[in-house]
This record gives structure tokens, C-alpha cells and sequence, in this order.
């Protein structure tokens, strides 16, 4: 009786797991330890990118049945992000105080709307003025960037040594000039804010307690945007001063924090109002991607560039275990008779550390039994009392997140350029088919199955002299037997 | 008398469909009213309505004294409307501590009421680790009432509880409903029209996406001709199996 439970409940997971088995012991026996154990390191660290990428991807189809195609778009930014906050991060800095002005005139919504809503706006004019107003807007953000040289700012990490990073960090505008920008964005903002106010239209439901929180949110923001404005130049210079493994782990935060923002002002600006249209949304989000993806070319050019890996993982030497490695720090470490490098190591570990701590999120957090609960029933969940539109905006940010994350991981050993997250996105969007849509868990064993995959097809394709295609239809391959045997995916409950 | 809820003149389109076509209704304070009518009639669509899930078009839905009409489905949960679907829709993959901690609208909710619901459902104490899956229809339905016993409402919609149940349970399921009306006020759902007029004091008939009648139940258990008209084979079942 509990046998049979067990084979019900964990029957996936046992085959793939006696499957998995065999065909090591088949590899160890045919390729030898050395190459057997290097090739399955290799996969690990590339089945622990796609899991980042696919994570969310999966939770955010799962929730809200949004196939985001900027989602590759994602993973590139936050593996920009990482790079310039590691190497220079004065474009960073510069741009901060825009963005924060911005998000502060935006966040005053709640405290105009009962004003706007009583204007007497003719109905068929609502929509016209909330166009021309969001149209002012956009026009005010042009005028408040003329003049100002964001690819300068960009150049600064493109030509940045490490040997003396801070000789590279290029002087911003005198806060003289500069002062109107920040001032210009937050007016934009104020204006965004007034077309989310809907003037005139009385349908509109005032909630209690939002004013006190919008006045909280304004004044936060006005200071942040003051303090950055300030900061630009000296928070660049003390970032870089810092020890370059903290800047490279705070990197890591940075990149993740910019890709959950966009993530959730992609949410909220583009997905939001398209839920009823989900073709529309795929061509939106897909149409995203490509304007990220062009802006990016702009900013640096279609060029790929390599961030340095922090002294953590490029001591010279070999570590004889890892054990070592944490008191030498070296760029290898001898592993099962395998020299691998050690930021590779670091990679497979975030992986791991994404997924148990996305497991701890999802089943003992309360956001995590409301994305479980939403995935079922979404309508029930707003019945209890629950806003499941924020809870949407919350889990698109966790999922952009994520995969900026697993970007900024990426970029100290793939090159960063413009397309590297349609590579990731592809895959990403395998994995999550193979694992079955909505499922974190179907998203880890696909993602390490692909990662696996890809890493033996590389080593029979090398062996045999192939095409290294082999390693690339292993993917497909893949995929369409997991299909054919399971059409919902290997943990998958929806189709 | 004293209406917690008021239904005016409400229509809902669902689609290209005008599933409501002009339903009104009162529920007063502290009482248990049923909706009844054929499959199809517009029932679940009115409770949907009244906590926004499938928002009226027109009219006014008036709940403790506010116009709710327009207002996010969250927010009208959230004025204290507790929700009970048809079909013992329960979270499946979350336990059943989960189902009852996820429907809490301020922290420690559930410990001041578990001592409530495991009264009413003894059943659920014992299986309150296990996930919603693995429970039974009956004890899925007893779950998902307690769900919305959870936060304090002062108003339950609750759609078909006996739907699919043995008699035994139904038994069960009725005692449970009339000891909630001593806190609570119950807007019912019910095609068995023995739990119906046995539980209700109040009585509106949909037809159409129209409410028809309407009334006391004591006046309607005599009323067979009224009862064949609109509610057709479910009122000839008075008596009969189920």
C-alpha cells in the first residue's frame, strides 16, 4: 500500500532517476572517469543557467497563462547590469536618479485620483486626454535626456581595465547642468500618474489607505532621487574603490534588483492590460524583447564583451579540493580527477541555491501558496480577498528577477552581447515544456536533463568528428520524446 | 427589518450572453435565503456577480449599506463576503492548513476561529496536514466551507453544497449551514429542494436570468403548483430520493 503510493506520487522521478543512473554508469564505463566527470560538469553548470531562466518563466505562464517572450530579454539586461555594476558602473549611477525621479511622480496616482476623477471630462474625451497626457510625458522624457551623453556613460565600462578601474570612470554633468533632468522626469512621472487617474471617469472606486501609503511612497522616492543625484559621481568611485569580490556579489544583487524593476514596469505598462488578449501579449512581449534588444546594440554595440571573473575564482594555481579552494581561491579546482574551473562550480551552486530557495518561497511563504492557489484557480483566490493583479506584478518581477540573475551569473564566462538572451530564452522555453508548464520542479529536472544533454552531445559530437548540430537536436530530441510520452510535460497539469 | 445585502435590477453579460436579465434581490440580516431555479436559471452567475467576479453591467448591488457594483472582486471579499463555489473548488495541491491560512485576511484569523470550524467539522482536524487531494468529495465540500469561515464575513454565498454528496453527508452538511446562520447571514444556492426548504427562510425563484418569485419558504412548501412550474422534476424530488 505505501509502496504503491510512493510508485504513484514519485514514479517520474524514479524513472528519470534509474534512467539517469544507467546512462552514467554506461558513460563512466565507455568514456572513462575523466571525460565522464568533466562533461557532467559541464552540463550541471549549464543545466543550473537554463534553470534560471526557466524558473520563471514556468511560475509566470503557470499563474497568469503569459508566454513572456522578453523573458530572454531579461536574462541579457540583468547580465549588462551585473557587468557594468562590476566593471563601471558610472552609467549605472547616472541614470539612477532619472529612473528614481520617474518612479516618484508615478507613485502620487493614488492622491490625484480623487481630484482628476471629478473633473467634468466628457466621456469620449477621457481616453483622447489620457493619450495626449501620457504623449506630453514621453515628450517631457526626450526633452529631459537631450543633450545628455548616455553612451558616454555607457563607453565607460566598454573601455574599463581592471588594472585601474577608476582611471576609466568619466566625470558626470556638473549638477548645475544636470539638476533640470531628474526634475523633468519626476514632471513626466506626475503626468503618468494623472492619465493612471483616469480624470473624469466617477466609476472609479477610492481606496481607504492608499493616500497615506502613496504620501509615504512619494516621499521616499523624492529622497532617494535627491540622494542619487547627489551620489552619481562618489557612489560610482566608492563602488569601484570596494573589494571587487563584495562589488561582484553586490553586482549580483543589483542585477537581479534592476531586472525584477523592469520586470514589474513591464507588469504593470505592457502585460497588465492584455490579459484578455494573450495573442496580443505575445507579440508584445516578443516585440519587447527586440526593442531591448536593439536598445542594448545602441547603448554598446553589437559587440561582445567579457566580464572579468572577481579574484574569488582567478587566483593562479589549482585547488586540490574545493575544501581548498575556499582558503586559495583558485581559478581551478581538481575535482574527481577533473580540473574545472571554479566560477563554473560557483554557477552550478547559485542554481541550486535559486532552487531551494525558490522551494522555501514557494511551500512555506505566503506569497508561495498563493502563486500554487492562483495556478489552480485564479478567481477563487481574488474571492477570498486576495489582489491577484499585485500578486501577478509580484511574480513577474521574481521571474524577471531570476533570470537577470542567472544572466549576471553567465556573464563572467559567456560572452555579453545583445543576443545572448535569445540562446537562453529558446532553451528556457524548452525546458519549461519538457518539465510541464507552472511546475518549478519539471523546470530544475528539465533544465539539468537539457543541460546534460547538451554537454555529452558536445562530447560525442567532438569524438566522433559530427556536426556539432548533434548536441544542438539533443535539445528537440528531447523534447518530442518527453511530449510524446507526457503531452502535459513531466510534471505538468496544464496542456 | 434590516437588509444586509440589496440586489437592484442588476444585468450581467458573460461574453455575448445577458445571462442576468433584471434580477433583484434582499437578503436580511442574520438569515438564511435560498436561490433557487432549473439549471441554467442564472444562480451561480448571481452570486458571481454580487462579489464581482463576473461584474453586472447595470443596476446596483448594495452590501452593508455601500454600493459594491463596479468594485474589484478582491475588495468586496475583503468588506467581509465569503465565497463558497460550486463544485468543492478547494486549492487541490495546497494542504488543508493551507486552504484554511490562505483565505486569512488578518493574521491569527484562523487561531481564533479553529476551535469554530473544528466544531462544526471534526473531520477536518484530523486530515489538516494532508493535501487537498487526497480528501473525499464530502470532506472537500466541509473544507471549502471552513475556508470561508475563516476571516470574520458577515455574509456567505454558498453555491450547491449538496451537490454530488450522500445523504448522510447532506445530513451533516445541513446541520453545519444552520449553526453558521447563528453568526452569520447565508445566501444559498440549492437545487435539493429538501435542504432548501428545511434550511431557508427566504426564498427567490430565477427563471431566465429573471427573478420570478419570491417569498417566504413556509408559503412555498405549500405552494406545489409553483414549485412544479419552475423548478420542475427538482420540486416533484420533495419526498423522494436524491
Amino acid at each position: 500500500m505505501r509502496v504503491k503510493a510512493i510508485w504513484q506520487y514519485g514514479k517520474v522521478y524514479i524513472i528519470l532517476l534509474i534512467g539517469l543512473i544507467i546512462l552514467s554508469v554506461i558513460g563512466w564505463r565507455a568514456m572513462g572517469q575523466q571525460s565522464f566527470v568533466r562533461t557532467a560538469l559541464s552540463g550541471l553548470t549549464l543545466g543550473a543557467l537554463y534553470f534560471m531562466v526557466a524558473a520563471g518563466l514556468t511560475i509566470i505562464f503557470g499563474l497568469m497563462d503569459v508566454l513572456n517572450f522578453a523573458h530572454g530579454a531579461m536574462f541579457m539586461i540583468g547580465a549588462y547590469a551585473g557587468w557594468q555594476f562590476y566593471t563601471n558602473p558610472t552609467f549605472l549611477f547616472g541614470l539612477a536618479p532619472l529612473v528614481l525621479a520617474l518612479v516618484a511622480g508615478i507613485v502620487v496616482t493614488p492622491l490625484i485620483q480623487p481630484l482628476a476623477m471629478r473633473w467634468a471630462v466628457p466621456a469620449r474625451w477621457q481616453r483622447t486626454l489620457r493619450a495626449v497626457v501620457i504623449v506630453v510625458a514621453v515628450i517631457l522624457i526626450i526633452v529631459a535626456l537631450l543633450g545628455l551623453d548616455v553612451r558616454g556613460l555607457a563607453k565607460t565600462a566598454m573601455v574599463a581595465t581592471m588594472v585601474d578601474p577608476l582611471a576609466e570612470a568619466t566625470p558626470q554633468e556638473p549638477l548645475a547642468v544636470f539638476w533640470k533632468r531628474p526634475l523633468l522626469f519626476f514632471l513626466a512621472g506626475l503626468l503618468i500618474a494623472l492619465a493612471q487617474a483616469r480624470p473624469g471617469d466617477r466609476t472609479q472606486v477610492i481606496r481607504s489607505g492608499a493616500a497615506p501609503r502613496a504620501i509615504v511612497a512619494l516621499v521616499g522616492f523624492v529622497l532617494l532621487t535627491v540622494a542619487a543625484t547627489l551620489t552619481r559621481e562618489s557612489g560610482a568611485i566608492s563602488v569601484l574603490k570596494m573589494n571587487a569580490d563584495a562589488r561582484f556579489f553586490l553586482s549580483l544583487a543589483a542585477g537581479a534588483l534592476i531586472g525584477a524593476g523592469i520586470g514589474a514596469a513591464i507588469e504593470i505598462s505592457l502585460v497588465r492590460p492584455l490579459y484578455v488578449r494573450p495573442t496580443f501579449l505575445i507579440l508584445a512581449t516578443m516585440g519587447l524583447s527586440f526593442v531591448l534588444r536593439e536598445l542594448t546594440q545602441l547603448l554598446w554595440d553589437p559587440l561582445p564583451y567579457a566580464m572579468s571573473r572577481p579574484p574569488l575564482f582567478s587566483q593562479p594555481g589549482k585547488a586540490a579540493s574545493i575544501l581548498e579552494w575556499f582558503s586559495k581561491h583558485t581559478l581551478t579546482v581538481e575535482i574527481m580527477g577533473v580540473t574545472f574551473p571554479s566560477y563554473r562550480l560557483f554557477i552550478i551552486a547559485l542554481g541550486l541555491a535559486m532552487f531551494i530557495l525558490l522551494m522555501l518561497v514557494m511551500n512555506y511563504s505566503r506569497l508561495g501558496m498563493t502563486i500554487r492557489a492562483g495556478v489552480q484557480d485564479r478567481d477563487m483566490v481574488e474571492a477570498l480577498g486576495i489582489n491577484v493583479r499585485r500578486v501577478f506584478t509580484l511574480v513577474f518581477a521574481l521571474g524577471a528577477g531570476l533570470a537577470a540573475l542567472g544572466g549576471i551569473g553567465a556573464a563572467p564566462f559567456a560572452p555579453v552581447e545583445p543576443v545572448m538572451g535569445d540562446r537562453f530564452q529558446m532553451q528556457g522555453f524548452i525546458t519549461v515544456v519538457i518539465g510541464g508548464m507552472g511546475s518549478y520542479s519539471g523546470a530544475a529536472i528539465g533544465a539539468l536533463l537539457l543541460g546534460l544533454a547538451r554537454a555529452f552531445g558536445d562530447f560525442l559530437a567532438l569524438k566522433f568528428s559530427l556536426t556539432p548540430a548533434v548536441s544542438e537536436a539533443s535539445t528537440v530530441i528531447i523534447m518530442a520524446l518527453v511530449l510524446l510520452l507526457r503531452p502535459a510535460g513531466l510534471f505538468g497539469k496544464k496542456e | 427589518m434590516d437588509a444586509i445585502l440589496q440586489v437592484e435590477n442588476i444585468h450581467t453579460f458573460i461574453g455575448q450572453f445577458h445571462i442576468l436579465q433584471d434580477v433583484s434581490l434582499t437578503v436580511e440580516r442574520g438569515s438564511i435565503t435560498v436561490l433557487l431555479g432549473r439549471n441554467g436559471a442564472g444562480k451561480t452567475t448571481t452570486l458571481k456577480s454580487i462579489l464581482g467576479l463576473t461584474p453586472p453591467s447595470e443596476g446596483r448591488v448594495i452590501f452593508d449599506g455601500q454600493d459594491i457594483r463596479g468594485r474589484r472582486a478582491f475588495e468586496i471579499a475583503a468588506m467581509g463576503i465569503g465565497y463558497v463555489p460550486e463544485h468543492r473548488a478547494i486549492f487541490r495541491d495546497l494542504t488543508v492548513a493551507e486552504n484554511l491560512k490562505i483565505a486569512e485576511r488578518r493574521r491569527g484569523d484562523l487561531d481564533r476561529k479553529a476551535d469554530f470550524i473544528f466544531g462544526l467539522f471534526p473531520d477536518l482536524k484530523r486530515l489538516y496536514r494532508l493535501p487537498g487531494n487526497h480528501l473525499s468529495g464530502g470532506q472537500q465540500q466541509m473544507l471549502a466551507i471552513a475556508r470561508a469561515l475563516v476571516p470574520d464575513n458577515k455574509l456567505l454565498l454558498i453555491d450547491e453544497p449538496s451537490n454530488g454528496l450522500a445523504p448522510v453527508l447532506i445530513e451533516q452538511m445541513m446541520e453545519a449551514i444552520r449553526g453558521l446562520s447563528a453568526t452569520t447571514t447565508v445566501l444559498l444556492v440549492e437545487q435539493n429542494f429538501i435542504m432548501a426548504s428545511q434550511l431557508a427562510q427566504a426564498y427567490y425563484i430565477l427563471d431566465d436570468g429573471k427573478t420570478v418569485h419570491s417569498g417566504a419558504m413556509a408559503d412555498l412548501v405549500k405552494d406545489k403548483a409553483l414549485i412544479h412550474r419552475y423548478l420542475g422534476a427538482v420540486g416533484e424530488s420533495v419526498g423522494g430520493e436524491r
